[in-house]
């Protein structure tokens, strides 16, 4: 019986082998369940490739952004709000990858690893329910003031973190969805949430992040004059401006965006000084807001020309921003140089609740001197009267996107205001000068903000 | 008086219509409350059934018999453990003899129809008994001087026994303490797994499922026939019960899974188990005598092969597979019950297994039964064929190069097959991406997924699930079932029952009283193992998906019927 015992082993090899199979099943079903669990063929969850139930959706005063009624998903009743933050809530069909219904699925259907699908009278109770900390109203307004253009607007509490304005543009009326394919250039990215996953060539506000570069390693560069003649030569090429700016300091500048003293200095501190404050302001990397990854910006100047180099320093190049990350770079120099993550969940809503996360981007000093700059930018360029009350620190940004295209308007600040901690960003894209048309967005929606919290 | 009569039923239709509704709703709410407790109660209860039923059975084992010893002439005594023992000087001997003299296998020791034999292995050195040569094989009696190559030695009959009567059904170990001991457990566990499986009938009752009050006796009857065959067993054999429980574990869910997926199934289900204990019975019984089980071989390979023959002439296909024969009155799948047969034509006692090598039987009929699948396009029990096959075939040659070559072989026929015949190849594009054909050739695959990943730890409760309502789900796909309803919890439960049928068998087969049985119950827990892991792994992606039952807990009479004859494979080798 020997001789059979040890032959038995092959047994075990089999038995092993099957446990080892049965492991891999484990393994993917730990890491994957979730997503298995959300196939719309789920009927525990859906009925004819719809949620039959979810917790209720409230924006920050209380509204009912998303429920459902006798198994059927219903939005807020009115078709402006719902259109506006329908890249927030989510599309029926589940298109809308950042969106709470796919983001929070768990949280708002009740399924977890340990129940599975079962829930008690098969109802759902208040923990499935979901209080954002949006401003759905203020984001109809912003939807509205981008009047069609495609784009985004974003405000955020840069001391809490909390984002309460939220807009992407296009978008459509998620409760009575049209046909997308009918219109294809009208639809382009509708259900991309064009503040977090998009990313545009930034342009002038970029200067920012080089003013914030030389400030921190060129000795004296506040009392040094740069000459503007209208344009640079760098090796065999130029960097124009539209007017000659003459001899302007660094605050001046930036103030009228002058691209040739910013040529001079992006010369100045070299591709890896650029590089290394680039992404010390966030570009490289992604944001993650209650678990939605951002898009991420892009600097890479390591092999780049010097006259690469140059156009890189004042936002073109192969330079993009993602609007949310540089919304939250704004933020970081109104707060002392602390940047605190953005989040779109209350944070009661979340368990376990974590602390806001802060990270320094810059120094106190650096963050104070940039701060005066920017507001100098609205008191010298921009006009106070048109931000009159908000304490305004910004920059404009008018991103070149080739030839015969109209370019990229960028507006991205805050207020320096201790009742109204808010930072912002707004691109319109093909949407022209960045200090008209995005500002005045901006003017009317943080107006509004500020209004409405009075 | 009219008008009286009618206000009188108005009222009182006014009063049950309001209620009713009350009623209903109080139901409703007593029923999801129920679900609510025992959804966590059936694991917990699952886990306890599970460690109270292996640990005995594991224990067990290391009381073994001695039949009697071996004395040499310096005084040493050997205690003889099993019904044929190698003597010889090599490791791999039940009874070492170590003098340069002996060889290394030198001769095998068998008792066989109440007496002792001791046969040559072709030794160098020979054997005599009483100074007379073997030539080949000798009957002895106790107290023989038996010399292997001139070294004297003797039978004697064991020290505590006075008689030594092995008749097959004696197993006396002696230990009586120990024995009170597991009578008391396994009652108890019987308890706690009635309690586990009314539970189950309330829960079914308490679900969406249409549960009718027709159910009720099926259940009622199979809890007597547990508790019937249980106190049956108890008194006619003193092994442990423990293994006959864990298959009451699997026959429980069983009868739920149908309740819950194929209702009108019910009864057919019921009777199949009542079949099934019933061959248990007779195919346990015919192998308590070595000599009868041995004959019982021979006539098991000509049903077998009869079996095959009736497939191939009068098969009908029902969902993919050409495997059903219909006799008006009851369709079944012969195939399974060519399972009990394979296992009885692979077995071998170790004489055999030791001095001829004579596989050939064995082989003709494992081919004969796997062109017969490849005919009707059963593949994935044609794996199970040969992997039975290949387990089998080692157990009695121990030849590993001639295997590897067979299974190199049989590879290159798999590959031929997937690449000629485009049914399977398509299970095969699908393999391993499943949910890029989610609604196409994913489709079983991810809807086992989908359920495994609704029920959760402990399932959404017997009767909720909603992969029922695929075809063919409750043989296929009941894992996905089991998993979606009872949850993952008790799903590892059933998994890890079939994975100890594996290491049970293993472990008997060292104290086994004969090669025979060792075989047998080897062979038979092979089947059990490769079944389940075609069926489970298959239906969530790890294997390619192909249609074979999980033994005990798919729907199907002929799977259930099969399965007790295979238990008792396992159970005769106790």
């Amino acid at each position: 019986m020997k001789l059979l015992a040890i032959r038995t082993l092959v047994l075990i090899v089999l038995a092993l082998l099957f446990l080892a199979g049965f492991t891999v099943f484990v393994g993917r079903y730990l890491h994957s369940a979730a997503a298995w669990a959300q196939h719309p063929s789920n009927r525990h969850f859906y009925q004819n490739g719809r949620l039959k139930e979810t917790g209720t959706i409230y924006d920050r005063r209380g509204e009912i952004l998303l429920e459902t009624k006798d198994g059927v998903l219903t939005y807020h009743p009115e078709e402006n709000i719902r259109t506006a933050i329908m890249h927030v809530t989510g599309d029926q069909d589940g298109n809308v990858a950042s969106g709470m219904l796919k983001v929070m699925w768990e949280h708002l259907t009740g399924w977890n690893l340990l129940t599975g699908a079962y829930r008690y009278q098969d109802s759902l109770s208040a923990t499935n329910d979901l209080t954002l900390t949006l401003d759905a109203r203020l984001s109809a307004l912003a939807y509205r003031e981008l009047n069609g253009r495609k784009g985004a607007v974003g405000i955020y509490n840069y001391r809490t973190g909390e984002i309460i304005c939220m807009t992407s543009s296009p978008s459509f009326d998620p409760q009575n969805p049209p046909d997308i394919q009918a219109d294809p250039e009208r639809y382009k990215g509708v259900y991309l949430n064009r503040l977090l996953s998009a990313a545009y060539t930034p342009g002038s506000i970029f200067k920012v992040v080089t003013a914030a570069a030389a400030l921190e390693t060129i000795p004296g560069i506040e009392e040094r004059y740069y000459h503007c003649s209208g344009k640079i030569l760098i090796g065999a090429d130029t960097v124009t401006c539209l007017v000659p700016h003459g001899d302007v300091m660094l605050k001046d500048a930036l103030a009228h965006s002058c691209n040739v003293a910013f040529a001079e200095i992006a010369g100045e501190l070299g591709a890896d000084v650029l590089q290394h404050y680039a992404e010390l302001a966030g570009f490289n990397s992604r944001l993650t807001v209650n678990g939605i990854k951002t898009a991420a910006g892009r600097v890479d100047v390591k092999q780049a020309a010097p006259v690469e180099l140059a156009w890189a320093g004042i936002g073109q190049y192969t330079n993009t921003a993602n609007p949310l990350a540089f919304m939250v770079f704004m933020g970081s120099i109104a707060n002392d140089g602390l940047s605190v993550s953005p989040a779109i969940i209350a944070r009661e809503n979340i368990f376990p609740a974590l602390a806001k996360a802060e990270k320094r981007m810059l120094p106190e000093e650096t963050a104070k001197k940039l701060k005066r700059m920017l507001r100098n930018n609205t008191l010298t360029v921009y006009g106070e009267h048109r931000f009159s009350g908000l304490e305004l620190c910004a920059k404009s940004g008018t991103a070149e996107v080739g030839e015969g295209k109209e370019p990229h308007a960028w507006f991205a600040g805050f207020l320096d205001r201790e009742d109204f901690p808010y930072a912002f960003v707004v691109v319109i894209e093909n949407g022209c000068t960045g200090s008209r048309t995005a500002a005045a967005v901006a003017a009317s929606v943080l107006h509004a903000a500020v209004d409405r919290y009075q | 008086m009219n008008s009286f009569r009618e206000s009188m039923q108005q009222v009182l239709q006014e009063t049950a219509g309001s209620i009713y509704p009350l009623l209903t709703d109080l139901a409703s709410q007593a029923a999801n409350t129920y679900t609510l407790v025992a959804r966590w109660l059936f694991p917990l209860l699952s886990l306890v059934i599970l460690v109270r039923c292996l640990v005995p059975l594991i224990r067990e084992r290391s009381t073994d018999t001695v039949w009697g010893y071996l004395v040499l002439a310096n005084g040493t005594s050997i205690p003889v453990r099993n019904w044929e023992n190698l003597i010889g000087r090599g490791k791999y001997a039940d009874i070492v003899v170590n003098f340069p003299v002996i060889s290394r296998s030198h001769a095998v020791l068998t008792f066989r129809n109440g007496s002792w034999t001791i046969a040559d292995l072709g030794s160098k050195g020979g054997i005599t008994v009483n100074d007379v040569k073997v030539d080949k094989a000798q009957e002895i009696q106790f107290g023989d001087v038996i010399s292997l190559a001139g070294i004297d030695m003797a039978l004697v009959p064991p020290v505590q026994n006075e008689a030594l009567v092995p008749t097959g059904a004696a197993g006396n170990s002696g230990d009586t303490d120990e024995e009170k001991d597991f009578t008391l457990n396994s009652t108890v566990t019987l308890m706690l797994l009635f309690l586990f499986q009314v539970l189950a009938v309330v829960q079914l009752f308490a679900s969406r499922a249409s549960m009718t009050l027709a159910a009720l006796p099926v259940f009622g009857i199979f809890f007597l026939t547990e508790l019937f065959h249980y106190f049956i067993m108890r008194k006619l054999q003193s092994k442990s019960i423990e293994l006959e429980i864990l298959v009451y574990f699997l026959c429980g869910l069983n009868l739920a899974l149908v309740a819950s997926a194929a209702p009108s199934d019910l009864k057919k289900q019921l009777a199949a188990i009542l079949i099934g204990i019933a061959a248990y019975t007779v195919i346990t019984w015919l192998c308590l005598d070595l000599g009868r089980a041995r004959r019982l071989k021979y006539l098991a390979l000509v049903g077998g092969v009869l079996l095959l023959i009736l497939n191939l002439a009068f098969g009908e296909r029902i969902y993919g597979a050409r495997n059903w024969i219909n006799l008006g009155f009851i369709t079944f799948q012969p195939l399974e019950f060519v399972k009990i047969a394979f296992v009885l034509a692979g077995t071998a006692t170790l004489d055999r297994l030791l001095t001829t090598r004579n596989m050939t039987a064995f082989i003709a009929f494992t081919g004969a039964c796997i062109i017969t699948l490849a005919l009707i396009r059963d593949f994935g029990t044609a794996v199970v064929f040969f992997g039975a096959f290949l387990v089998i075939a080692f157990m009695y040659s121990g030849d590993l190069r001639t295997l590897f070559l067979v299974t190199a072989g049989a590879a290159f026929a798999g590959i031929a097959v997937v690449t000629f015949m485009p049914y399977i190849a398509m299970r095969f594009a699908a393999w391993g991406k499943v949910w890029q054909y989610a609604d196409s050739s994913g489709f079983q695959q991810t809807r086992t997924m989908i359920a495994a990943a609704s029920g959760g730890l402990f399932g959404v409760g017997s009767g909720n699930g909603y992969l029922k309502n695929i075809a063919a789900a409750d043989t296929d796909l009941v894992f996905g079932i089991l998993c979606e309803e009872w949850g993952m919890l008790v799903a590892l439960c059933v998994v890890l029952v079939i994975v100890f049928f594996v290491f049970y068998a293993v472990l008997l087969t060292k104290n086994s009283r004969s090669a025979f049985y060792a075989i047998a119950a080897c062979g038979a827990a092979t089947i059990f193992l490769l079944q389940t892991a075609l069926n489970v792994l298959g239906s969530v992606d790890v294997l390619p998906l192909t249609g074979v039952t999980i033994p005990f807990i798919s729907n199907g009479g002929s799977s259930m019927v099969a399965s007790w004859g295979l238990l008792a494979m396992i159970r005769s080798a106790v």
